[in-house]
């Protein structure tokens, strides 16, 4: 048999990252505690969306922001051999520098044109005490940026909504609101599992044809615990 | 092989391992012609439809698109009764040749639709939140539903003309085996991004390529889909294909191609990318003159669809 032409063959990188908020107020409530638990547990289901889709390279990153930021997980990891250490809360909330240290990782390279949009999930309970608005434009600066899955968790009730829908960059899509554990646990299982699922999918898009505006169509999140508060809030 | 032809073309589409997995039909197509009257052409032509809910006959679409192409790109050149006015000749494919194949290609959506309306259940798969929105937009701009991209080479011995709208690839190899892309890279073909036939911009999206043939014309011409280059690991693994295949065509002629490019676009799908993958080769029969007696292999291949 005649060789095979052409140069190595590779299944396509899909970068998931969580960003996390872990400042001193994720420390009261049990909510650092709940958002270990949360990821900890949704690894195995990210890895089941991942066997279904074996022709997406999903790699996990981790970044934590408090005062600064540091990566918590920094090479990218195949979901194969993604563990969780645990977080822990301390200091203020330093959302932008955490979004240009995304914005550097997500330039070409390292980053190639042919990789899957990455997924980028940001978690938070509180609002930047750093330049917010410079770390999205370095974000946004970046095509990968720009054309990433952009989703937010809202961690309780002061979570500052303005400033996390300018992270998402999409009126169609809302910050996922956590107001007690069991939503908090909710939301990091669909967007480990739903969203990651919906980013390995290569349909086409056309630009600029139909009502979306995502070159990722993201199902609707589940109703339960998007709304508005309710008497189980404990955040 | 017959040694007075002046192109040999083979080409193979295969559906995606992650179709195969969702259930979903091989949304890409090609087709092919050529002939040797009035003067040696061919054309070649592979689309890919883009298979989101929104576009659920993206497989008709692409497969309308292919027929559609050829059959403008033969028209074309049976037209062109002085192929030594070159500069008319590009004049006119660069101003026309697009807006023939489109205007064709939603007269035939337009029809399909007719002959098989959108049921009251078309387009399934969408999100409850999406669906409201995307049957307006359907109803009113049916061709949504068939969004599918274009890739299209018209080959003659004086010149050949390259039109693309949409992600894919052309690969040019020469006789030395200098592999070249012949039209300019788009950038907006990113993150699942691309331009479309459907797109309401689409006679503004294609780019056009025009090279005359001063000496000997291109050894290998190839068109893909963007299933086949994503399926390499970087670009430099991709150029390779077009050199390695020529190779492989001097070495063991062009029939070890035509057997093996289904296993070879197989693996390419299964270990790469995952989408559907479809690679069109024109060769140039000097190519294969050149083999050692006794290792060019026969087959004559027509107007096609694989």
């Amino acid at each position: 048999m005649a060789k095979r032409p052409g140069g190595e063959l590779a299944t396509r990188p899909l970068h998931f990252i969580w960003i996390a908020d872990c400042s001193g107020s994720m420390g009261v409530d049990g909510k650092i505690q709940t958002l270990n638990t949360a990821i900890r547990e949704a690894i195995p289901f990210m890895r089941q969306v991942a066997d279904e889709n074996p022709n997406a390279e999903v790699l996990v990153r981790a970044l934590r922001f408090s005062s600064g930021a540091q990566w918590h997980v920094s090479q990218p990891t195949p979901v194969a051999d993604f563990k969780w250490t645990d977080l822990a809360a301390e200091g203020v909330t330093d959302m932008g520098r955490a979004l240009r240290m995304i914005a550097d990782q997500l330039k070409m390279p390292p980053m190639t044109d042919r990789a899957l949009p990455p997924v980028l999930v940001l978690l938070s309970d509180g609002q930047p005490t750093d330049d917010f608005s410079e770390g999205l434009k370095a974000l946004m600066d970046q095509p990968w940026g720009k054309k990433a899955v952009r989703m937010v968790i809202a961690i309780g009730g002061d979570a500052d909504l303005e400033v996390l829908e300018k992270f998402i960059g999409n009126p169609e899509i809302k910050p996922l609101q956590a107001n007690n554990p069991e939503a908090l646990v909710r939301h990091i299982r669909w967007v480990s599992t739903a969203v990651l699922k919906a980013a390995s999918s290569p349909a086409s898009q056309a630009k600029g044809v139909g009502s979306s505006t995502s070159n990722v169509p993201i199902p609707s999140a589940p109703v339960a615990g998007a709304g508005p508060s309710s008497s189980s809030d404990v955040w | 092989m017959s040694s007075d032809e002046t192109w040999r073309i083979i080409g193979k589409r295969q559906q995606g391992a992650s179709h195969v997995f969702l259930g979903m039909p091989n949304q890409d197509d090609i087709r092919w012609d050529k002939g040797d009257d009035p003067f040696p052409w061919a054309v070649i032509a592979v689309s890919d439809g883009h298979g989101s809910p929104k576009c659920f006959r993206s497989e008709r679409g692409a497969s309308i698109a292919v027929e559609v192409a050829v059959n403008v790109g033969r028209e074309f050149l049976m037209s062109q009764i002085s192929r030594s006015n070159l500069p008319l000749v590009k004049v006119w494919a660069e101003e026309k040749l697009h807006q023939h194949i489109l205007d064709r290609w939603l007269e035939e959506v337009k029809e399909d639709c007719v002959r098989k309306p959108f049921s009251a259940e078309e387009p399934s798969g969408l999100d409850d939140r999406d669906r409201p929105a995307t049957r307006r937009a359907i109803d009113e701009r049916p061709e949504i539903a068939y969004g599918a991209t274009l890739v299209t080479c018209l080959i003659t011995t004086g010149f050949v003309i390259y039109l693309q709208i949409g992600d894919g690839d052309i690969l040019s190899v020469s006789s030395e085996g200098e592999v070249s892309r012949p039209l300019p890279a788009d950038p907006r073909l990113f993150a699942n991004e691309t331009t479309s036939l459907s797109s309401k911009d689409a006679l503004l999206d294609f780019r056009f390529g025009f090279q005359v043939i001063s000496g000997r014309p291109p050894a290998l011409t190839l068109l893909s889909t963007d299933g086949y280059s994503n399926a390499f690991r970087d670009d430099c693994g991709f150029l390779k294909v077009g050199s390695d295949l020529l190779d492989i065509i001097r070495t063991d002629g062009p029939g070890q191609v035509e057997q093996y490019l289904p296993t070879w676009l197989k693996e390419a799908t299964e270990t790469g990318s995952g989408d559907d993958v479809t690679l069109g080769l024109v060769i140039w029969e000097e190519v294969v003159a050149r083999l050692p007696r006794g290792t060019a292999e026969g087959g004559v291949d027509r107007a096609h669809h694989e």
